[in-house]
């Protein structure tokens, strides 16, 4: 194969693209070097490449020059600092090890006193990693109480979050349920912006009262439900903050039949008669 | 000049030679690990390995930069390899590289000509097997596995490419 063969081969563009394996290099190096105008191929191949790299320059992130040179300069002091450490210790064997040898009447006694630093550095180590496991258990503990705080908490907000659901769930079995069937109270002249829902099944009886809109309430008064059968007031219970705030629906007391619901404002725990002065809203069938 | 005194450990020269060429090894190594923090990283190991290995640099056999590029790559693609990375990145069009998006700023070579200029003069099937040769670190049996191409045409485009390449330069 002459140069000029070889040259269109395209095993210096392989080269160049670093697919050869390391045979295939040195065989192409060794060539080059033999033949100027291979080598002087070889160059015009690289130096596209090249060129095609340095058409990707990039501009580079704020501050990355001092970054990368500092941190180059750190990588390349830590490497050879090592080394002087492992320097000064090994003399220091020598010196011993050839003193011992030198005095054989003293070997016993050398041999004693390398056991004792022995046993005093194995001492000192077993100290150093007590401390640290003592340190690293301290941390765990620590740990392991704040996880536990943190599990302990998810829990609390867990149960409150399914009571909330469970809440939510049964309000939503009302609403969907045919059997109950709505009254909207509304305000009286003493209120006129006042404005509930009654739901309420005549089958099995049951009574929730779900709140729109309730005037504010004076200290230590309490909304009261009354059913009217017949003419009657029958008492339906009291209505709870949250309930007169309007945050969910209410169970009241069953209520065999009725014809009407109101409510009126009463002393809190409720009265035995409506104070009919008080009447908020009403609503008949 | 810069490369007797990279040569005599002196570390003054580090600085002169990263202002002449440490944006254009970032952009080829932010080509391959595709992320800002990883390249610069990355940027940063090339230093240590051109330094530390300094005397393994041989001007008779080629010139300073493409063995500092050459060093670069392989560490840029050792980091790709080294991570699970591979597995997400291996189909993803080149095309959505940052580096295509950024205009290239000439540095150190007057003659710089500009990626757009380089780009018009491969057509896209050289551009794309030497992108994936050069900086995607595949092997040419790789190249042709992934685009489903005979190791022959592999082969005979990525010569073409690099001719090409060369041919701008003369």
């Amino acid at each position: 194969m002459n140069t000029q063969e070889y040259i269109e081969s395209g095993i210096l563009e392989e080269y160049a693209l670093g697919v050869l394996d390391e045979a295939q290099c040195a065989a192409v190096e060794r060539y080059a070097a033999e033949h100027p105008e291979v080598r002087q191929e070889l160059t015009f191949i690289q130096q596209g490449l090249e060129a095609y790299a340095e058409a990707h320059t990039q501009t580079p992130p704020a501050g990355m020059r001092e970054r990368v040179l500092s941190g180059w300069q750190a990588a390349i002091r830590e490497t050879p600092a090592a080394a002087p450490v492992l320097a000064a210790a090994a003399p220091e064997a020598v010196v011993r090890s050839i003193a011992s040898a030198a005095a054989p009447e003293e070997a016993a006694e050398s041999r004693f006193n390398w056991m004792m630093a022995a046993s005093v550095a194995l001492l000192v180590l077993s100290a150093a990693a007590n401390l640290i496991l003592y340190n690293r258990w301290q941390q765990s503990e620590t740990q392991l109480v704040a996880i536990q705080a943190d599990q302990s908490r998810v829990a609390t907000t867990m149960q409150a979050v399914e009571k909330r659901l469970d809440t939510r769930t049964q309000e939503l079995a009302v609403l969907r349920n045919e059997q109950f069937s709505a009254l909207e109270l509304a305000g009286t002249p003493a209120a006129p912006e006042a404005k509930a829902r009654i739901f309420y099944n005549k089958a099995t009886k049951a009574v929730y009262v779900d709140v729109r809109n309730l005037p504010t309430l004076p200290e230590g008064k309490q909304y009261q439900l009354w059913a009217l059968d017949k003419g009657k007031p029958v008492d339906a219970g009291m209505l709870a903050t949250t309930t007169t705030a309007g945050d969910s629906l209410q169970q009241m007391k069953d209520i065999a039949s009725a014809e009407a619901f109101a409510m009126t404002i009463e002393p809190a725990g409720g009265s035995e008669n409506p104070t009919l002065s008080t009447m908020t809203v009403l609503g008949k069938f | 000049m810069l490369v007797q005194r990279l040569r005599d450990r002196d570390e003054s020269a580090m600085t002169l030679f990263y202002d002449k060429y440490a944006t254009a090894l970032y952009g080829v190594i932010l080509r391959i690990v595709k992320r800002e923090e990883i390249a610069e990283d990355v940027l940063q190991e090339s230093l240590v390995k051109i330094w530390n290995s300094f005397q393994s640099y041989d001007a008779d056999k080629g010139r300073l930069f493409t063995w500092v590029l050459n060093v670069s790559r392989n560490l840029a693609i050792d980091k790709i390899r080294s991570r699970q990375y591979r597995v997400g990145s291996r189909t993803q069009p080149l095309e959505e590289s940052a580096a295509l998006r950024q205009a290239a700023t000439p540095t150190f070579r007057p003659e710089h000509i500009g990626l757009q200029e380089m780009t018009n003069k491969l057509n896209p099937e050289q551009k794309q097997i030497i992108d994936l040769l050069y900086f995607g670190g595949f092997t040419q049996s790789e190249v042709a596995e992934e685009l489903n191409l005979p190791l022959g045409t592999v082969k005979t485009r990525a010569r073409a490419a690099i001719k090409v390449l060369a041919k701008l330069i003369r």
